[in-house]
This record gives C-alpha cells, sequence and structure tokens, in this order.
C-alpha cells in the first residue's frame, strides 16, 4: 500500500492539538501537509464559502481546508462534542465534520471526541485506515503526549519568566486559535511587541490549571477552551492589562467575556476581529489603551 | 413571601402560570407581554453581538422585577442560551436590582426540576406536585395539537380570527382544571369545534414549512407572526419545533435520525433537526420552507449550507430569515409576500 | 380613447411613474428624487407624466412606500418590488434568467426559470454596498455621483476597500484617501467592493445562470457594470430603461386586473396628511400612522390586532 498523505488545516484545532498531531504522525512513519500560515486570501476563499454569519475562526478554517482539497488524501478534522458535562465545545465544534464534508471532496479522517471517546479511543478506531498495529498506535500516542507535554511545560516556563521580567505586561484572552492565528492574533503581537509590550497568552499556561481556576470567575460556565482562557486572569495577578481578543461574532465570547469584564478591575481592551477589520483601527486602539497602561 | 417570574415565549406562559401557581406558595408576577418598549430595554443592556433572545428575555426580567418580581427563573440549552443566566444575572445585579435567579437546565442540557426544588424547598406534598407536573406536560402536549392543527386550517376561516377566538378562549378554561380527565374533555371539545368552523373553499393548496431557531419560531414577537401572515395568505403552515417535540419527543428522535442520514454527527441545538425536518418538508412535497433564526444563532448558522442543499436536489425554494430586534418590518414584509407570490406562481 | 395604466415605484432615494398602454409601450415615464417625502415626490411625478388621448384605467403601486401611496391613489394593485421587478423585467426581456438589482437601500438577485421566479434573495446585513452608500461616499470624496462611474473606469489598479459594513467601509476609505491613493483608484475599489460585497452576501449560494440583466440605480454606474462582468467573467446587460422595470411590472399588474375602474388623477389639488402615534390600548403597543386625505382619515396602518 502507498503511504497515505495526511493533509493538516491550520486552524480550530491545530492550535490544540497540533504538537500532538506532528509528532504521532511521525511516530507512525505518516507524511504531513500543512496549509500555510493565515492570509488574507485564504480569509477571503473560506469567506466566500462560509454563510455570512459564521464566526471568522471557522471562516479561515473552511479556507484552510480549501486550500488543501486535491493536495492530499485526507484531510485530519476530529469533531469534539465535549470532554466532560463542564467542558463542551462552541456548536461549530460538533458541526466542523458535516459542514467540512458538505463543502468539499477530500476524504475526512476524522475521530469524535465526547463524554464516552477520549482522544486515544478516537484514534484507535483509524488504526487500519492508518495501517498500524493496535500497539504501535499506543506507543506513538505516548511518544507524542509526552512532546506535548514536554513542550507546553517549556511554555508555561516562559510565561512565568515574562512575568518577572521589568516591563509592563499584558494578558491576551483568547481561544488558542485566535492568538496564534496570523490573521487574528498576529497583528495584534506585533503591535504589542511595537509598543515594548510584554504580552502573556492565556493558552500557553496548564490547562489543568486554568481550567479549574475559571470557577472563580463564574461557576456555572461550561465551555472548555472559554474557561482554558478566562482561569489565566486570576493566575496572572501581576499583569497591567488583559486584552479580551474575540472574532466576529463568536457566540461564547459574546456571553463570557461581558461576564468577565463586568467584574474586572484592571484596565482592558476587548478587541473583536472582523474578515475586514482596517489595520489602522487596531493600531489606534492599541496605541490607545498602551497610553492607558502607561498612566497606572 | 416572594414574587416569581419568568420569561415569556408564546402562548406558554399559561401552562407555566398553571404549574407554578399549583406548586408554589408565593405569588406569581405573571411577565407581561413582549412589546418594543420590552425589546428596547433589552437591547439597551445586552452585549453587542449575543443573539435576541438573549434580549427578549432580559427584557421581560427587567419588566418583571418593575412589577415587584424577586424571584426569576429562566431556563434554555443546548447552545449558548444554556450559559444565559448566569450574566443576565450579573447585569441585572449591576442594575441596582435585587432578586434570586434560577436556572431550571443543568449544564446547558437537562431540565432538571429539582434544581427549582433545591432553591425552592417545598412545603407542597410531593404527590401533589406530581400531580401538576403532569397536567402541565399534557397541557402543553394539548395546546401545540391544538396549535398545529390552526396552523394547518386557519387559512380556510370564512370569519377572520375564528381560530384565535377558540383558542383564546380554550387556554381560559384550561387554566381552573384539575383533573386529566376534564383537560381531556376541554381539548376534545375544542378539537370538534374548530373542526367545525365554517370554510372556505379551497381553490389551490399551499403548505409552507417552517423550521429554524427555536424561540424566533415560537414567540409571535420574535417572528413577526409570520404564521398568521402566512395564513392570512391562505397557505398552510407546518413546524415541527414547539414544546412537546423540544421536551418530550426530540431525544429519540435525534437517535433515529443519526441512523440513515447524510449527517453523521448531532450539530447542536436543532440544527439537525431542522436538517431533517427539510428533507421531511421536501419529500412530502411542501411547496416552499422558511428558515428563521435569531441573529448570530451559531448552530443554525452551521445548518443553512445543507439545508440549502437538500432544498436545491428537492427543488423547493427556501428563504431565509435572520432576526434582531432592529429587523425592519417593511423590509421583512417585502420579503414574506415576494416568496408568496413566488410559490403562487410556481403553483399556478 | 385607448386605455393606459400608470405605475409607481416608490423607493427610499427615487420616485418612478410610467404609463403604458394595453400593448405595454412606454407612453410617458419621470424619475425624480424621493428626498424622503414620497407623497410629495408622487404628486410632482404625476405632474411631469402624460397620458393626454388615453383612458386611465388602472393604478399599481411598488416600491417601500407602495402601501401609503396606494391607498391615497385608490390603486388597484400593491405589490412588493421584487415580483415587479421580475414581471416588468420578463415582459420585454422574456429569456432572462438572473436579474441582478442595486437599489438605494436594497440589493437583490432574482432567479427565473421557465419565466417564472425560481429563487431570489436580499440583503441582510446593513445598507454597505447600495446606492445609499454609493451616493454618501460620492460626496464624501467630492466626486459627482453620476460621475462615478466613469472615474472608476480610468483606474487600472483598483484598492482594495473592506465594504462589508458601512462603519468600516468609511473609515477604511477615509484612511486609503488619507495615506494618498489616487482618488480614481479609490473609487473604482468601492465599485469593486460593492460587486464582491453582493455577490457574497446576497447571491452565495444561488446559481447565476446567462442570460443576467443588472437593474436598479446603482446599474446607470459604469464602474459597478465592469467589475460585474470581469467578475463573473460573461456579458451582464443593462437596459436603458433598467430602473423603470418596478414601475412597468406594476403597472402591468394593473392592466391585467379583472377589476378595472377608471381614474382621474387629482392629486395637486388634494392634501395629504399623516400622523404617527403610540397605541395605548393594549400591551402591543403598535406604532400607528393614519393617514388623512383632505382632513377625512382614510386609513390606520402598522395595528397588530386588527382593530384598525
Amino acid at each position: 500500500m502507498d503511504k497515505i498523505k495526511i493533509g493538516i488545516p491550520r486552524g480550530i484545532h491545530y492550535y490544540y492539538f497540533g504538537n500532538f498531531w506532528k509528532y504521532f504522525f511521525e511516530k507512525c512513519n505518516i507524511e504531513l501537509i500543512y496549509s500555510p500560515k493565515t492570509t488574507q486570501e485564504l480569509v477571503d476563499r473560506g469567506s466566500a464559502i462560509a454563510p455570512d454569519e459564521m464566526c471568522l475562526s471557522m471562516k479561515i478554517y473552511l479556507g484552510h481546508l480549501s486550500y488543501l482539497e486535491g493536495k492530499c488524501d485526507y484531510v485530519l478534522i476530529p469533531r469534539i462534542d465535549r470532554f466532560d458535562k463542564n467542558n463542551q465545545t462552541c456548536t461549530n465544534f460538533l458541526a466542523i465534520y458535516d459542514l467540512a464534508h458538505h463543502y468539499f471532496q477530500t476524504p475526512i479522517l476524522n475521530y469524535n471526541i465526547d463524554t464516552h471517546h477520549d482522544l486515544l479511543d478516537g484514534l484507535l478506531e483509524l488504526r487500519d485506515l492508518l495501517g498500524i498495529s493496535k500497539m504501535e498506535l499506543i506507543k506513538a500516542y505516548e511518544y507524542a503526549k509526552e512532546k506535548e507535554r514536554q513542550i507546553k511545560e517549556q511554555q508555561e516556563k516562559e510565561q512565568y519568566q515574562k512575568m518577572s521580567e521589568d516591563g509592563k505586561k499584558v494578558l491576551v484572552v483568547s481561544h488558542a486559535y485566535n492568538i496564534h492565528d496570523d490573521f487574528i492574533g498576529g497583528p495584534l503581537e506585533k503591535l504589542l511587541e511595537d509598543n515594548h509590550i510584554i504580552p502573556l497568552y492565556s493558552d500557553y499556561f496548564q490547562e489543568e490549571q486554568t481550567n479549574a481556576l475559571a470557577r472563580c470567575l463564574s461557576k456555572d460556565l461550561y465551555w472548555k477552551y472559554s474557561r482554558d482562557a478566562i482561569g489565566a486572569i486570576p493566575l496572572c495577578e501581576k499583569v497591567d492589562g488583559i486584552i479580551f481578543l474575540s472574532t466576529f461574532p463568536c457566540g461564547l465570547d459574546s456571553l463570557v467575556y461581558e461576564f468577565v469584564m463586568r467584574s474586572m478591575e484592571k484596565p482592558y481592551l476587548y478587541l473583536v476581529m472582523d474578515d475586514l477589520s482596517s489595520k489602522t483601527g487596531l493600531e489606534t486602539r492599541i496605541e490607545s489603551f498602551v497610553d492607558l497602561l502607561e498612566q497606572s | 413571601m416572594s414574587k416569581v417570574s419568568y420569561p415569556q415565549m408564546g402562548s406558554y406562559g399559561v401552562p407555566i402560570y398553571f404549574l407554578l401557581s399549583h406548586i408554589l406558595e408565593d405569588d406569581i408576577v405573571e411577565p407581561p407581554n413582549i412589546t418594543d418598549a420590552t425589546l428596547e430595554l433589552g437591547s439597551k443592556y445586552s452585549p453587542d453581538f449575543v443573539c435576541t433572545p438573549f434580549k427578549y428575555t432580559l427584557g421581560t426580567m427587567i419588566e418583571s422585577l418593575e412589577q415587584g418580581a424577586d424571584v426569576l427563573i429562566q431556563m434554555g440549552g443546548g447552545c449558548r442560551y444554556g450559559y444565559y443566566h448566569e450574566l443576565q444575572e450579573k447585569i441585572l445585579k449591576d442594575l441596582g436590582y435585587s432578586f434570586v435567579l434560577i436556572n431550571l437546565v443543568n449544564g446547558g442540557n437537562k431540565i432538571s426540576i429539582s434544581q427549582l426544588m433545591k432553591a425552592y424547598p417545598l412545603t407542597i406534598q410531593k404527590r401533589h406536585c406530581l400531580k401538576y407536573l403532569y397536567l402541565t406536560k399534557k397541557m402543553v402536549f394539548y395546546m401545540d395539537k391544538i396549535d398545529d392543527y390552526i396552523r394547518q386550517n386557519r387559512c380556510y376561516e370564512q370569519t377572520k380570527g375564528s381560530f384565535n377566538r377558540l383558542k383564546k378562549e380554550m387556554l381560559q378554561e384550561m387554566k381552573e382544571v384539575h383533573s386529566a380527565r376534564k383537560l381531556r374533555h376541554i381539548y376534545h371539545t375544542y378539537m370538534s369545534k374548530m373542526k367545525k368552523v365554517p370554510r372556505k373553499p379551497m381553490t389551490k393548496r399551499i403548505r409552507v414549512g417552517l423550521i429554524g431557531e427555536l424561540y424566533t419560531l415560537m414567540e409571535p414577537k420574535a417572528n413577526e407572526d409570520i404564521e398568521q401572515l402566512l395564513n392570512d395568505y391562505g397557505f398552510e403552515v407546518k413546524r415541527y419545533t414547539n414544546v412537546t417535540y423540544l421536551l418530550f419527543e426530540k431525544r429519540k428522535k435525534v437517535k433515529r435520525y443519526l441512523k440513515h442520514f447524510f449527517i453523521k454527527y448531532r450539530l447542536g441545538a436543532d440544527a439537525l433537526d431542522n436538517i431533517h425536518h427539510t428533507e421531511e418538508l421536501c419529500k412530502k412535497g411542501y411547496d416552499g420552507i422558511i428558515h428563521m433564526k435569531s441573529s448570530f444563532c451559531t448552530p443554525e448558522i452551521a445548518a443553512m449550507p445543507m439545508i440549502e442543499e437538500l432544498t436545491q436536489k428537492y427543488d423547493v425554494p427556501v428563504l431565509f430569515f435572520s432576526m434582531d430586534t432592529t429587523t425592519s418590518q417593511t423590509g421583512f414584509l417585502t420579503r414574506i409576500e415576494a416568496f408568496c407570490d413566488m410559490l403562487e406562481m410556481r403553483k399556478s | 380613447m385607448k386605455d393606459c395604466y400608470l405605475g409607481i415605484d416608490i423607493g427610499s432615494i427615487s420616485t418612478k411613474a410610467v404609463v403604458i398602454d394595453r400593448q405595454y409601450h412606454i407612453i410617458s415615464s419621470c424619475y425624480i428624487e424621493t428626498k424622503g417625502n414620497p407623497i410629495a415626490a408622487v404628486q410632482e411625478a404625476i405632474q411631469q407624466i402624460h397620458m393626454d388621448g388615453y383612458r386611465l384605467r388602472g393604478i399599481g403601486t411598488t416600491g417601500s412606500a407602495r402601501k401609503l401611496v396606494g391607498l391615497l391613489l385608490n390603486a388597484n394593485v400593491i405589490k412588493n418590488e421584487i415580483t415587479a421587478h421580475a414581471i416588468g423585467t420578463l415582459t420585454f426581456h422574456p429569456d432572462v434568467r438572473t436579474i441582478l438589482e442595486i437599489g438605494g437601500q436594497d440589493s437583490k438577485v432574482i432567479c427565473i426559470r421557465n419565466g417564472l421566479i425560481s429563487d431570489y434573495a436580499m440583503n441582510t446585513l446593513c445598507a454597505a454596498g447600495t446606492g445609499a452608500f454609493l451616493s454618501s461616499q460620492a460626496k464624501r470624496l467630492d466626486v459627482d455621483v453620476k460621475a462615478f462611474g466613469n472615474v472608476a473606469l480610468t483606474s487600472k489598479n483598483p484598492t482594495n476597500i473592506a465594504a462589508r459594513c458601512t462603519v468600516f467601509a468609511e473609515s477604511d476609505l477615509v484612511h486609503k484617501a488619507q495615506i494618498g491613493y489616487p482618488k480614481e483608484d479609490i473609487i473604482a475599489g468601492l465599485c469593486k467592493s460593492v460587486v464582491l460585497n453582493y455577490l457574497n452576501n446576497v447571491c452565495k449560494g444561488k446559481k447565476l445562470e446567462p442570460p443576467i440583466i443588472f437593474q436598479g440605480g446603482v446599474s446607470k454606474n459604469k464602474g459597478v457594470h465592469r467589475y460585474f462582468e470581469e467578475i463573473l467573467k460573461q456579458p451582464v446587460f443593462v437596459d436603458e430603461h433598467g430602473h423603470l422595470m418596478g414601475a412597468l411590472g406594476v403597472a402591468i399588474l394593473a392592466s391585467r386586473e379583472k377589476e378595472q375602474k377608471e381614474y382621474t388623477l387629482d392629486l395637486a389639488n388634494l392634501s395629504f396628511k399623516t400622523l404617527g402615534q403610540e397605541c395605548q390600548d393594549c400591551s402591543n403597543r403598535c406604532e400607528l400612522l393614519r393617514i388623512y386625505r383632505n382632513e377625512e382619515l382614510l386609513d390606520t396602518l402598522g395595528s397588530k390586532c386588527g382593530k384598525y
């Protein structure tokens, strides 16, 4: 059998599982193809496909899928329903498989995570397709998990290092797929650096820790990635300000950030990125926020 | 003694009032009807791109609080509706109201009356409570059946308003029941009364299916009373979504839907149901489908491409509406009128 | 004396009136600005058209003020603009499959199969990319809106303008002008973004089959027309009577009406008054609009309970 090529769209899940996938498939000896970093062109491709009111992050994801169309044997699209009752996901995560299936022809490599199936269960179902034995798969899984843990630890260490540095520090609170996307969080990161602000990222902390800490802010919140994000706020007491980064029109953020902002004592900025936001608008808002931080 | 209130949706206020008045000893504040003023209030204090049911229910809550309520009930789940309550509580407290908010939906999914009981130690016997719970369930069931019948027949009534008048009378009588037998009797009486309503001759039969997000479908103020509009045009209307479906039938049906369908997974809220209903409507030969949702309703946005694909396959016209509190009525009417014209022209 | 029929299309920006005979030949037509006062616009329109030697046997109204004006003129047909446009266009171009229409506040696409409307869509978001938006931007750039299209044609490198939302578009446009892009490129960019926005927003999921016809006030803009052809990669027709199609369609519908009566138009001598008020009778609190002709109450619009 010819070796299969698996396409990884650089959006949504990539920012949570990217490192894991990289090492897992490397160990399985399977070649991966990544879609490029998000550009205006990919955003436009996504917006042309998606319904108007869909959130920018999903539009971008569809843009990445459209890039991969025909370039690989399978695209990897997991579906995540929930990890447990208190850690559910946005409904877009639920629909993502069927949406991709509707729009694109490339076969989908899909596993499903819900209350009864975790990541390993999901991957085990794919073992025939990947052409490896159960033992090999479990080995690769453990290897990749370990690698993922090391990377995460490194990221966390760097975060704490940054926190003790001199200078104004800002915590960027958002979903990982927004913070590290070159179209959404990219311009923000650059602007912060230009203004000599040290950015900390909510998703670089240990999610077990932030997830539990989210309870300090909201007792009923049941979306995993929102909890992981806002849980970083109590963890970073020392930062000077907080930036809530959202994409238009994210359903979860519209409620969660509003809720958190209402009890914020630090200076904060609520940024909503649109698929066509002008860069000047962002510049003005960041600069005035920096001025605010300098005063305090 | 506290005063309890709840959000408004369609005529479901009647069974909710019925239930609460029998299992609680407290006063109940009937929420006022939703008006433009309610929406203005709700929108004013709501975040930017939250879906519209948030604004409707927040507006109603403020009005109830103004009327002296100090216990509010909120229920909803399946999507971000499940998280409304915590933010609404915060917004209202920030406005300076003091009250208790009870959310009947656990973790955004399961409705539990026990949640209410926990917050509300009952002095009334459990048996008594169960009886009225059962009666309420039955009442909702009969109401939904009657509504279903009205939607499909109101378009033929000779004197405008006959069906609406009968329904109003029925609800009035249902408020006073204490036994399942009496309830069933009322239902059958009014059903046969409705069957005897004088009708216009049917010249051509045009049937429209109504699908979409639940709140927008069930609250006439949120959908510009589209059912009445379509009936006035002489069209029959079919709507699957009602409280009976959502609470008692959905769970079982969804499992069945997933078995033999081109959709692999649950899509969140009622998205899967709506796609399935689209196919059902197409296969049953309905002349058109109208999909309504509140702006930014995420699960329905994800369902729209699939609904469109199906309707193209079966060649059934479909009209999408995204209702916001600022939706212009003129624009809405123009679209509806054009849709109705189109269906009529296709039929002739 | 031969019969004639009057069709009036009262849009948010412009009011169009047309008089046709039984064979649908145009006897007279006019095009004036509504200027926020539909009643005055209709009075003016009626003075401008002529129908000497004909008997007026039917009146149809369409457009956003169709109900109000229909009531005043006692019209025998009041139709929404989508149907009216389709009927008008199909009478003159029976083979057309797709009608693109961009008007003052609305934009729509109508798909036609076997001479019937098979599908249509209207803009759902804000007014970005409609006529009103273009004229306000023209004013901002200090260019006559009528010359807008010709200026756009001179550009070789249209600037990218974010036109999805009016607010974003304005700030983007101002920004692009401030950092020194040539005016014609900005104007061309604006025209192009109107097209892209329209295709992405209104036409999403619709199959645009040829022949395609482009109508509405914005169809007079050659820049927009050019980018439609460029992006769709096929010819897009613009009819010189394109702006009249709504009025024509509703005049045709009036001529098809079975019940016909004789009309006289002495609007000039009548005075109309409208009065808005909030009904306090029930919790619906409907916003009522009462319409008076010579102090006599004609009708009350806007009631939801059917009391009026």
